[in-house]
């Protein structure tokens, strides 16, 4: 989160540069086959809980996008995301959460044409990834052999965001959006040692990931940006 | 487009491209395996030992008609307990829970089970004294990239003198293994798969009252002990088991659970033969000898962990972790050091053997407040014949191959059927059990 907030802080202090710095917070809905059948089984080789453990499934996602100047309608950018997922179960003696991070790092390419496509607009994504489990039990984090029980994972992501902007003045817009990404391969061989506690029993050591997230940008522009829709 | 537009646009946009396929997808996913599977078939499982209790647990819960066929007169497989011959009750069979990160622990976490770190001392018996380290450190099996070769000829290889014999055979001994068949290689890769943790725990109960109490109770109605099955006939429609009196079972799956060393030595027949991949497969394991002996002092005057005896290789304090006044030590012994006592063929000279060692070790002290002994021999009972599965010199992929379910009618469970690193153990046996059920499901479900 540190890191997040570095990155943005420095964005914001050269955004004299930028022709748009975009921020966006959505509601992220994650789909993993690996990681589902992790719980899945989890679930089902641990009847004496009596409530189960939610699957990875909703979460909340926040960006930053800055994208360079140009005068051309396909305009590129770098991106920054972070999304977390929690599965929270609650059984007597047991509050067990597990909790799934990712940050994201990539190239943007950024599609907008005012003449015929008004407010709409198009951002195509590649990104690496990266990701962290975690499991807490007892709100503490589960630490045995004093180390902290963690699946770190590395990746690739490719995304399309596409969005309406509304502007509410000559240099700040805000837009709802949707998008929807894919992570074919996030290689973290440790998610099942850490949700299911076995290892090449429930599935294979990387994970693809299908998300989809709907939310709401925030676009801050330079003054001399033209206003390309209204 | 106008912002009227845009609205309806954009709800006709987020409802067909996003909440429609995520509701969809929600509705699909569910949070456990095999949620609404409704299975009137019949499954046997043969052998009550922690991984043949799980799967039955597991069925039961289900709702799935099931019976366990045991054997012998009790369940619990390699656990048991002994009451009466201290002020706590004794674990014969399993008594240490291996690491935190298993499903066992979640059981005893979920049921406030306490337990206790085993953080005992080990000291050595080298060159015929009490040390607490050794010249060279006797640890070099986890490393990578070892020869598949045994411990005893890579500890040679290592220049380890024959001073270092007992202290590797020790080693061994806790993976249920002679030095000289245990392959350094093999019992390496199963280390890399090892996920649970390296801290031992005891229970302040016995580990079998654990697996009684919560997993064993809710299945005993399903179990008929006394019942050898002599063989199994899977060639039809229904597996017809038949047991050494000649009656027979019939099943539409069936869960072999029993220990590897039954497999090994062919004491159940099956018909049509099981592949032969399979009978070699099974042929790789090893079974040593296992033997548990309990001895009661009326004082404390040995260490809490000592390796490098000649004729038990680890003798242990095995009052770690009890709430007890009583002084027990254990002998832990495996392998050849095993099967010699073993071959000794009563307890009392098997008792005594222990306790000339442990003379020679304390300076006579054993003797003179030695005041009783429990021993327990794995290798002399007929249904189990030794400590627990391990890997030989040319193991390869025996144990996946082992593993493997037949025509979706055998399926296989027990510690040394566990494929993901944990065998040898209680935990490793569960997951073996739930797996077999998973498979067998999963069958069903195709």
């Amino acid at each position: 989160m540190k890191i997040i907030l570095v990155v943005i802080s420095l964005i914001f202090a050269d955004n004299s540069i930028s022709q748009t710095l975009t921020l966006n917070i959505a509601y992220d809905y994650c789909y993993s086959k690996q990681l589902d059948n992790a719980i899945q089984s989890y679930n089902f080789a641990r009847p004496f809980l009596a409530n189960k453990q939610p699957l990875l499934m909703h979460g909340t996602s926040v960006s930053a996008s800055y994208i360079f100047k140009s005068e051309k309608h396909f305009k590129h950018g770098i991106n920054i995301s972070y999304s977390y997922f929690r599965s929270h179960a609650e059984n007597e003696n047991t509050v067990n959460n597990y909790n799934l991070h990712f940050l994201n790092l990539g190239y943007l390419v950024h599609y907008d044409n005012p003449e015929k496509w008004k407010g709409f607009y198009l951002d195509l994504i590649f990104s690496a990834t990266s990701s962290g489990l975690f499991r807490k039990i007892n709100q503490e984090p589960f630490v045995y052999d004093d180390n902290k029980s963690k699946a770190l994972g590395i990746g690739g992501d490719i995304g399309l965001r596409m969005g309406y902007e509304i502007y509410v003045s000559k240099s700040i817009s805000i837009s709802p959006f949707v998008l929807i990404g894919y992570s074919p391969y996030v290689y973290s061989p440790k998610n099942e040692v850490v949700i299911n506690q076995t290892k090449g029993l429930t599935g294979k050591n990387w994970t693809g990931i299908l998300n989809a997230q709907i939310g709401c940008a925030i676009h801050l522009k330079k003054r001399n940006t033209e206003r390309n829709s209204v | 487009m106008d912002r009227r537009n845009f609205i309806k646009q954009s709800c006709f946009l987020s409802i067909g491209g996003l909440i429609v396929p995520s509701s969809v997808l929600t509705c699909c996913r569910k949070e456990s395996l095999f949620e609404d599977i409704n299975y009137a078939g019949k499954v046997i499982i043969v052998g009550a030992g922690a991984a043949g209790l799980y799967a039955g647990y597991i069925l039961k819960l289900k709702g799935i008609d099931f019976t366990i066929i045991e054997a012998s007169n009790v369940h619990g497989g390699r656990m048991g307990k002994l009451d009466g011959f201290s002020d706590y009750t004794i674990d014969t069979g399993a008594q240490w829970l291996h690491g935190q990160n298993n499903i066992v622990a979640d059981l005893i976490k979920a049921q406030n089970i306490k337990t206790t770190l085993d953080d005992s001392v080990l000291s050595y018996w080298f060159n015929n004294q009490i040390v607490d380290s050794l010249p060279k450190d006797p640890f070099i099996f986890e490393n990578k990239n070892l020869p598949d070769i045994s411990f005893k000829a890579y500890a040679q290889q290592q220049n380890f003198g024959s001073e270092y014999d007992n202290i590797v055979e020790a080693i061994a001994g806790d993976q249920g293994a002679s030095a000289s068949l245990l392959s350094a290689y093999w019992n390496s890769k199963d280390e890399e798969n090892w996920t649970s943790g390296d801290e031992d725990f005891k229970f302040e109960k016995s580990f079998f009252d654990v697996l009684n109490d919560h997993i064993a109770q809710p299945v005993l109605p399903n179990i008929i002990y006394n019942t050898q099955i002599s063989s199994i006939d899977y060639s039809g429609d229904k597996t017809i088991l038949k047991d050494s009196n000649n009656n027979t079972f019939e099943a539409d799956k069936v869960i072999i659970s029993v220990p590897i060393s039954i497999l090994k030595l062919n004491e159940i027949n099956f018909a049509p033969a099981l592949p032969s991949e399979k009978t070699e497969a099974f042929s790789k394991f090893g079974m040593g000898a296992g033997m548990k002996v309990f001895l009661k002092f009326s004082t404390k005057f040995y260490r809490d962990e000592l390796y490098g005896g000649s004729v038990c290789g680890a003798y242990v304090d095995d009052t770690v972790g009890k709430l007890t006044s009583d002084n027990i030590l254990l002998a832990f012994i495996m392998g050849d050091q095993a099967a010699n006592l073993h071959a000794l063929g009563s307890d009392s000279l098997i008792a005594n053997a222990l306790l000339q060692e442990l003379d020679e070790i304390y300076n006579g002290q054993a003797s003179s407040t030695f005041i009783a002994s429990s021993v327990h021999d794995y290798t002399s009972k007929p249904f189990i014949k030794g400590a627990y599965g391990f890997s030989t010199i040319g193991m390869g992929d025996a144990r996946q191959i082992a593993a493997k379910p037949i025509g979706n009618k055998l399926f296989f469970s027990g510690e040394a059927m566990n494929i993901n690193g944990h065998h040898q153990t209680v935990h490793g046996a569960v997951e073996s059990g739930y797996k077999a059920v998973i498979d067998i499901l999963k069958g069903i479900k195709k």
